[in-house]
């Protein structure tokens, strides 16, 4: 059926990805920047035979909807009040369409309908538990339950995830401990590396008599240390190539530097330290702190602090062969200023990691 | 069981609509994305805008759990985090320890950080690193209690568009050559600043906001500027020096805003304006100038009367006008309300004044004066309110009575008596 169209409306054809063909007043269609610039640029739109092609996000249902949002906001008579009513209603909908519709409009360049549609989402979103979440978008909850509580450490003060963290990490340190018995060369590699880290810092504390006592008990504790990766059933270590190689080391520091506790008594130190911090591997403060005494921790922040100093120039290098060691590992807060008050995370790399 | 409708719906869309979605949502739970799907594991981590502000605060009585699991979060987030920030925002009451934000703003620094906001602490002042004056993408900054040394080698942030500092400490000259030095600097905010004697040179400056206690303000090289908003507060100090200053302060800060718009006093503004401002003549006109508005202004004090005058007059465009009368009052009986008669030429017109607003009127000579030669003088006036001050009660009627028998030059003009505070 043929209809006249009065002279004044002109009309722009368009083409969604789903073949169908339609004719959108200009005005209208000309809302969405990218039509706009289709039109101006390239001259199309003008007849059914060259309609603009729309992006492939926009199908049919999807174009009406968007369409009646640019009818609405394209007439610059509506006040603000109006057009937020009409917003509020226009969001209504169903998940899939909501989705479909931000995909849409990003598409078409449409920024003020993709914010809409947005925060319509972002509602969905926030103060949800992550189970609401699945239920809401469809999601497959496909990590394994390590690796859902990984991104979780620090993020909440879940007790049971606490547990959980405590739980999954005992079970990986003794796989590492198998592991680590395979893999002698690999140590072998590790003491070379600390050993040079220990000259420099003997270097630098000047104290070249002590070095070689410090040597001594730094392979005191390495072999006390593979001793107990062997018994393997209280897991004293915090179990990792590099756990083993920076512990010694600061207790060789410890030999070096403090007067007062003998390297045995320091030594001592370092052992009851990682006992009692073997099974946690978060970081979360309020656990630690409840483990340690505090003249204790008074004592390994005081070394720690002191080595953290030391070793401003020699730590960015370290850090990069620790991290290129492969395992997945939760990233480590660094101190390169190596202040006072950053003490406690240089603390956490040297008496447990993950 | 039917494919389509448990086909996740959200995973596959373009990285920037997710971020657009996630930068709407609390940053806590943007970073819970992170156990919903494998997909969604490091989704939240390319977010350009991080914003660490009370709901990412944990519940406790203990303030320094607190403090510092708000330093681990943010420690956290900004190690995982990918790709580049350009929006940081911390709004808190916890101070975190200086190693930890300098720390953060060197890592900033190297993240092209656009936008950057630090208000916290109640009471400690944190000292600025140098590093953050090496952000070249810096738009945006405001500073809230801290400490600015600008460094010697420091060449100004050329990309600044919006500086504000509040309760900044900073040396005197290092603020002018600070503002001189931004060369895009459009919004300026300077708040609880004391004793200041401040020269503002920026070409491309369309707001400015000043309080806090400042001695003398110029305004030299700022001829694109739209809006001015000031609240003067006085010190004895400021006092004495006010009564030593030459000069004109009006010409020294009304002086070079041609394209002013909007005009906004509280407190002394215009008793700072009246100073060295002589009766006669109006050597700058603003003729875009539409919306002007003074609060504390006292109807006692002929020279402050006369800076209103002035002001009025020199903006033929004028379209609104509020003000605000000083709640100080003196007893003297004395007006002279000659000027009214005297001094203003007749044909002097506001064409374009529609709306005069008059709060805390209590009924002095010169304020009923001025009332009567705006409802004069003002053809096109569509509204008069007048609020009276709480303080008056029995002249009321009589005020009322009296204003209503003035002569109105628009017809349409119509006089409204407000008694509740607004």
């Amino acid at each position: 059926m043929a209809v006249v169209k009065p002279e004044m409306k002109s009309y722009i054809w368009l083409q969604t990805a789903d073949g169908s063909i339609q004719q959108v007043e200009e005005e209208v269609a000309m809302f969405c920047p990218m039509i706009f610039r289709e039109v101006l640029q390239t001259e199309m739109g003008s007849s059914k035979n060259n309609a603009i092609s729309l992006p492939q996000r926009v199908n049919r249902a999807i174009l009406g909807l968007i369409l009646d949002y640019c009818r609405f906001h394209q007439l610059p008579g509506r006040s603000n009040k109006e057009r937020k009513i009409f917003d509020e209603k226009f969001i209504r909908l169903d998940t899939k369409k909501l989705c479909e519709l931000t995909s849409a409009a990003d598409s078409l360049q449409l920024r003020p309908l993709v914010d809409l549609t947005s925060r319509a989402l972002a509602r969905m979103i926030e103060g949800k538990t992550p189970e609401e979440i699945r239920e809401t978008f469809h999601l497959p909850d496909d990590l394994t339950e390590e690796e859902k509580l990984e991104p979780l450490r620090n993020m909440t003060d879940d007790p049971r995830i606490r547990l959980l963290n405590r739980l999954y990490a005992r079970k990986r340190k003794e796989l590492k401990e198998r592991e680590k018995l395979k893999n002698v060369e690999v140590e072998e590699e590790q003491h070379v590396d600390e050993r040079s880290v220990d000259d420099l810092l003997s270097f630098i504390n000047g104290a070249n008599e002590d070095s070689k006592s410090a040597r001594a008990t730094k392979s005191k504790k390495k072999n006390r240390r593979k001793e107990q990766a062997r018994n393997s059933s209280i897991n004293n270590e915090t179990g990792n190539h590099n756990q083993e190689s920076n512990c010694p080391t600061s207790s060789c520091l410890n030999g070096d530097t403090s007067d007062v506790p003998s390297p045995s008594k320091s030594s001592e130190l370092q052992d009851s330290a990682s006992v009692k911090f073997s099974p946690k591997l978060d970081f979360d403060d309020g656990d630690i702190e409840d483990e340690l005494d505090p003249a204790m921790k008074e004592e390994i922040d005081r070394e720690v602090e002191d080595f953290a100093r030391r070793l401003n120039s020699v730590w960015p290098e370290r850090m990069q062969e620790i991290l290129s060691l492969g395992q997945e590992r939760r990233p480590v807060p660094l101190s390169v200023n190596g202040n006072g008050s950053l003490k406690r995370y240089t603390g956490r790399v040297f008496f447990y990691k993950s | 069981m039917d494919t389509d409708s448990d086909k996740d719906l959200i995973s596959d869309l373009p990285q920037s609509i997710i971020e657009t979605i996630l930068i709407k949502v609390p940053l806590l739970d943007a970073v819970r994305t992170s156990i919903l799907s494998r997909k969604w594991r490091y989704k939240w981590a390319t977010i350009t805008q991080l914003v660490f502000n009370d709901p990412c605060l944990t519940l406790s009585h203990d303030k320094s759990i607190i403090s510092c699991n708000l330093v681990n979060f943010i420690t956290r987030c900004l190690f995982l985090h990918d790709g580049p920030i350009h929006k940081f925002e911390l709004d808190t009451s916890y101070s975190p320890t200086s190693p930890d934000l300098d720390q953060w703003l060197l890592f900033l620094s190297r993240k092209d950080i656009k936008e950057l906001i630090i208000d916290i602490g109640e009471d400690d002042w944190f000292r600025a690193p140098s590093c953050l004056f090496f952000c070249p993408k810096l738009t945006h900054l405001v500073l809230v209690r801290c400490e600015l040394n600008p460094p010697p080698n420091f060449k100004g942030f050329l990309s600044l568009k919006h500086l504000s500092l509040q309760q900044v400490i900073i040396p005197p000259h290092d603020i002018e050559v600070l503002i001189s030095s931004c060369p895009l600097l459009e919004s300026l905010t300077l708040s609880y600043f004391d004793s200041l004697e401040l020269t503002i040179r920026a070409p491309n400056l369309k707001y400015l906001n000043l309080e806090g206690e400042f001695k003398d303000i110029r305004l030299e090289d700022t001829s694109h500027l739209v809006g001015i908003s000031v609240a003067m507060y006085m010190t004895d100090d400021i006092a004495e020096h006010f009564e030593q200053s030459s000069g004109c302060n009006f010409d020294k800060f009304l002086g070079g805003v041609p394209c002013l718009e909007r005009l906004i006093g509280h407190i002394y503004f215009t008793k700072y304006l009246s100073i060295g401002n002589e009766q006669g003549s109006f050597p700058v006109m603003y003729q875009n100038l539409k919306f002007i508005e003074l609060y504390q202004v006292s109807f006692e004090d002929m020279k402050e009367l006369l800076v209103v005058l002035r002001l009025i007059v020199s903006s033929p465009n004028l379209e609104e006008l509020q003000i605000s009368s000083s709640s100080i009052t003196t007893t003297t009986d004395i007006y002279d309300l000659d000027i009214w008669e005297k001094d203003w030429p007749a044909d002097c017109t506001f064409s374009k004044l529609k709306i005069v607003h008059m709060t805390d009127f209590s009924g002095l000579p010169h304020e009923i004066a001025f009332i009567r030669f705006l409802l004069g003088h003002s053809p096109v006036l569509e509204q008069m309110i007048v609020a009276p001050t709480i303080y008056v009660t029995d002249k009321v009627v009589k005020m009322l009575i009296d204003l209503l028998t003035f002569r109105r030059a628009s017809p349409l003009a119509t006089v409204k008596f407000v008694q509740e505070p607004l």
